[in-house]
């Protein structure tokens, strides 16, 4: 296969590049009908209508106007969060700790979101913002040197730093950042300079949501189009090549978690900007935990966050109008979310390679060592067995 | 014994095997030679298990092999060792051969009855095993090899089948596994090697079979034939005597080849000098004193066998590990004067220095990482790639496809496709590609020639050769006698450690072999 090396290579290419755009929306599609069909078995089995529970929940969640904007607002959080996963773990660094980088990068942002009275509107916000990225980063780091200075293993520490941010707010909001009367666990409310524009109201639609996006390309961009997400990834990969062609490691593994805690950390603050105004201890539902199926679901790809995000955060939405309308529990929804995980993952595996294959001829599992293709084996080769 | 009859196997659209016959009688040594990718490995993966033919089936003493179960396959008494071992890296050698239900036969998998019945079983082969309860982590991979073997013979297989068993055996191991492999098949079994070396394959085999580009194009008894016709069974009319030539003379045969007359180095300039390089780790001295120069245009070799401080010396050189005291310096030693963790950055750096891996698999390319990328590992491409940060993926794209083009990387998809899909010579040809794609003035490789067949081989040491006449330095660490004495100018051996540079009245396998195995100079 000398000859044919560069020309159908370019030719290829553009077929390959039109595969490679129609497969997502292909196993999308075919993803879709297998859940449907597993989920109307389970409703069907609890005794609901699989009908009114799909309408209910398409209703809930992109049912009018006012629904669909819920929807992104609720899915936004899940985005940072999602990033801030998904950009760790390219570098196999099991970062679970986004929950608790969210909650201090809130922290950071309320605890000087009242003092800004006196700012320009922009000035504050990108205050609010730093204060957030500058809490997450923190707590990212703290995990990041751990492992990379103790070799202490990071889906430990992140998890155990979780419970440290939780009861750090909850200590801020009942001591230093308590509101003047005292009466409710939770802080004063930030200046108004530091509230985000809300777009279309009545909608919660905010400022929030477009920068998430943006954050999101940008993330892709990073990994994909710089050296330094080059080595990220390559350090994902393989460590030991990696420590071998003299990629930075240490610097890395800190560098990373760092900016994984300061992605988290800006959702924290657009949280606090845009929608609760204060510190609550109940700020997150548990983002930074959803996050790491949110980035699972999207294959860690920054861009097809955007979309897995919104996918969770319409479920969300939707299991309330659920409830109300059809009387089924919004446990249901939990299950909802563990069947559509494990459905993609079984594709992950299985359907998307046969998918491949089928579209581009290329081997869904290939083995280690295909062999030479024998395309230019000359006519009469002699089979000379010779026995004594 | 084991007997095959028109196996084919497709891999989308290559063609692996094409009607394949082999017959592997009992009592037998049968030697499997062949060119990467001529489907050797794929054709012992069936024999294996690990692979369901499209077409064509496999008996063993008369009885049908179910296709495509490993677990029927070894129940059927047979047994693999593959090139890159399979076993579990965290855990201790022990515990791996228990795993493999290796005992005392009762099949409970105690790690202790393993090591007893092991040590009996590398007494029988002359190996050296391990220290008790040593995990592989951070063993060699002739260690590994070793073990696999062991691991193998440890099922009491009727059919053993091993991928390049020799290539990282020492001499002194290889008489006593070679005569092993004979007792083996006094035993009745039918023993299948497959190998690139074909003095080996002649010198301990009984029957040979030659595939090509995945066709079986010759069967014959080993006496029957020499190493220049099944070199040209082998390559087709693209074989030369020449190319035949250095392989005629191995080791087995034992005899001195000439000096290959390089000038004189120590005229030129010295492009790399080492002095007093030491390692420690804990109390034991992994590197003892290492000092060496390389000049421009000469290729040196460092003869030894693994496991006596190879790993930890380009472990060194390729900056992953800090020397307790010692100077790297690129030109002469007065040049400039700089030691320890400066020094490799330095290199770094300069891009002077290029380290090719042993194991190409784990620490030289990321399987799952495109060519290009691969390519862009090397720090210097990485850097000529990179303007403010930000990777030019078309230009480094198109710069590994002239790498693919300029160093015949066979490859089906181009620079997109990924490293894993390649085959083992046209990853080891990507490695060595990539090496001189950053225009280093030295490139120090380890075992360069593992697991190539002679075309692939050879293409390498052609491109070392014209490294060096280009004016570089090439420093060569390998077990490989042939290669070495074929290659090198200045001949080091490193044992235990220590790095001795070796006399004229040494250039002879046997002679070496001794200094590897310790013998004072």
């Amino acid at each position: 296969m000398s000859a044919p090396r560069s020309a159908p290579a370019r030719g290829g290419s553009a077929i390959a590049r039109l595969a490679a755009a129609i497969r997502p929306v292909a196993a999308l599609i075919l993803f879709a009908v297998v859940i449907a069909i597993v989920l109307a078995l389970v409703l069907l089995t609890l005794g609901a209508s699989p009908v009114e529970v799909f309408a209910d929940l398409w209703r809930g969640a992109f049912g009018d106007w006012l629904a669909l904007t819920d929807t992104l607002v609720k899915s936004t959080p899940l985005i940072f969060t999602g990033l801030a996963v998904a950009v760790a773990f390219q570098g196999a660094l099991w970062n679970i700790g986004a929950e608790g980088q969210l909650l201090i990068g809130a922290l950071a942002a309320g605890a000087i979101g009242p003092a800004l009275g006196g700012w320009p509107h922009g000035a504050a916000i990108v205050a609010m913002l730093a204060a957030g990225a500058g809490g997450g980063a923190l707590w990212g780091a703290i995990a990041g040197g751990l492992r990379a200075r103790r070799e202490v293993n990071e889906v430990i520490s992140t998890i155990m730093l979780n419970f440290v941010a939780a009861q750090v707010l909850s200590f801020a909001v009942h001591g230093p950042l308590m509101e003047a009367s005292g009466a409710f666990p939770a802080s004063a409310p930030i200046a108004a300079a530091a509230t985000f524009d809300v777009y279309l109201a009545p909608s919660r639609l905010n400022f929030g949501m477009l920068l998430a996006a943006g954050l999101a390309v940008a993330c892709y961009l990073g990994l994909f189009h710089t050296a330094a997400g080059f080595q990220l990834r390559a350090l994902g990969r393989n460590r030991r090549a990696s420590a071998f062609f003299g990629i930075p490691i240490a610097r890395m593994t800190i560098g990373t978690l760092a900016l994984a805690g300061a992605i988290a950390g800006v959702g924290g603050a657009v949280q606090v900007s845009a929608i609760t105004h204060r510190l609550y201890e109940t700020l997150s539902p548990g983002w930074g935990y959803e996050a790491i199926a949110v980035a699972l679901v999207a294959r860690l790809n920054p861009l097809a966050i955007v979309p897995a995000a919104v996918l969770f955060g319409a479920l969300d939405n939707g299991s309330q109008a659920m409830q109300r309308a059809a009387g089924v529990s919004p446990e249901l929804v939990y299950v909802i979310q563990a069947l559509v995980i494990l459905t993609l993952l079984a594709f992950d595996a299985s359907a998307t390679g046969a998918l491949r294959a089928a579209i581009l001829g290329a081997p869904a599992a290939g083995p280690d060592d295909p062999g030479a293709p024998p395309a230019a084996l000359p006519p009469a080769a002699p089979i000379a067995t010779r026995d004594a | 014994m084991l007997e095959a009859r028109g196996i084919t196997r497709r891999f989308a659209r290559t063609l692996a095997l094409d009607g394949v016959d082999f017959h592997a009688r009992a009592g037998e040594i049968h030697a499997l030679v062949g060119e990467n990718g001529a489907g050797k490995s794929t054709l012992i993966k069936i024999f294996a298990g690990r692979l369901k033919p499209d077409a064509g089936r496999v008996t063993i003493a008369g009885e049908p092999l179910a296709a495509g179960s490993a677990n029927r396959a070894r129940a059927a008494g047979v047994a693999a060792v593959y090139q890159s071992p399979m076993l579990f890296e965290r855990m201790t050698w022990e515990e791996n051969l228990a795993l493999a239900g290796f005992g005392d036969g009762t099949g409970a998998r105690d790690p202790r009855a393993a090591a007893a019945r092991a040590a009996a079983l590398a007494r029988d082969l002359g190996f050296v095993l391990p220290p008790a309860g040593a995990t592989l982590e951070r063993r060699s991979v002739a260690d590994r090899v070793r073990l696999e073997i062991i691991r193998a013979l440890g099922a009491d297989p009727r059919v053993l089948i091993l991928d390049e068993p020799t290539g990282l055996l020492a001499p002194a191991e290889l008489a006593a596994f070679l005569a092993m492999l004979r007792r083996l098949r006094g035993a009745g079994r039918a023993v299948v090697i497959v190998t690139h070396k074909l003095a080996e394959a002649i010198a301990v085999a009984d029957r040979i079979t030659v595939l090509r580009r995945g066709r079986r194009v010759a069967e014959c008894r080993a006496a029957a034939t020499d190493a220049a016709e099944l070199a040209h069974l082998m390559l087709g009319d693209l074989a030369s005597a020449q190319r035949a030539a250095p392989v005629a003379d191995a080791r087995i045969e034992g005899q001195a080849v000439a000096d290959p007359g390089t000038t004189d180095p120590r005229c030129a300039a010295p492009v790399l000098t080492v002095e007093a390089l030491t390692l420690d780790d804990g109390a034991r001295r992994l590197l003892d004193s290492i000092g060496f120069t390389l000049t421009a245009g000469e290729i040196a070799g460092v003869a030894g066998v693994d496991g006596n401080g190879q790993a930890e010396l380009i472990e060194v050189l390729a900056g992953m590990r800090t020397p307790g005291a010692g100077r790297i310096v690129m030109g002469r030693a007065d040049d400039d004067a700089s030691s320890g963790g400066a020094a490799r950055s330095a290199l770094r750096s300069a891009g002077g220095l290029a380290v090719i891996a042993q194991n190409r698999d784990s620490d030289g390319l990321i399987l799952d990482m495109t060519l290009w990328e691969n390519i862009l590992l090397a720090r210097p491409v990485r850097t000529r790639f990179t303007r403010r940060g930000w990777l030019q993926r078309s230009r480094a794209a198109a710069f590994c496809g002239e790498l693919l083009e300029r160093f015949q990387i066979r490859t089906a998809t181009g620079p997109a496709g990924l490293a894993g899909a390649l085959s083992g010579g046209n990853r080891q040809r990507l490695a060595v590609a990539r090496a001189m794609a950053g225009a280093p003035r030295v490139i120090v490789a380890h075992d360069i020639g593992r697991g190539l067949d002679l075309r692939a081989a050879e293409a390498v040491r052609q491109m070392l050769r014209e490294f060096a006449a280009a004016g570089g330095a090439v420093m060569l660490i390998s077990g490989d006698l042939d290669e070495l004495l074929e290659l090198c100018g200045r001949l080091y051996v490193l044992s235990g450690g220590r790095l001795i540079e070796t006399a004229a009245g040494d250039r002879d396998p046997a002679r070496l072999g001794l200094l590897m195995a310790g013998a004072a100079s």
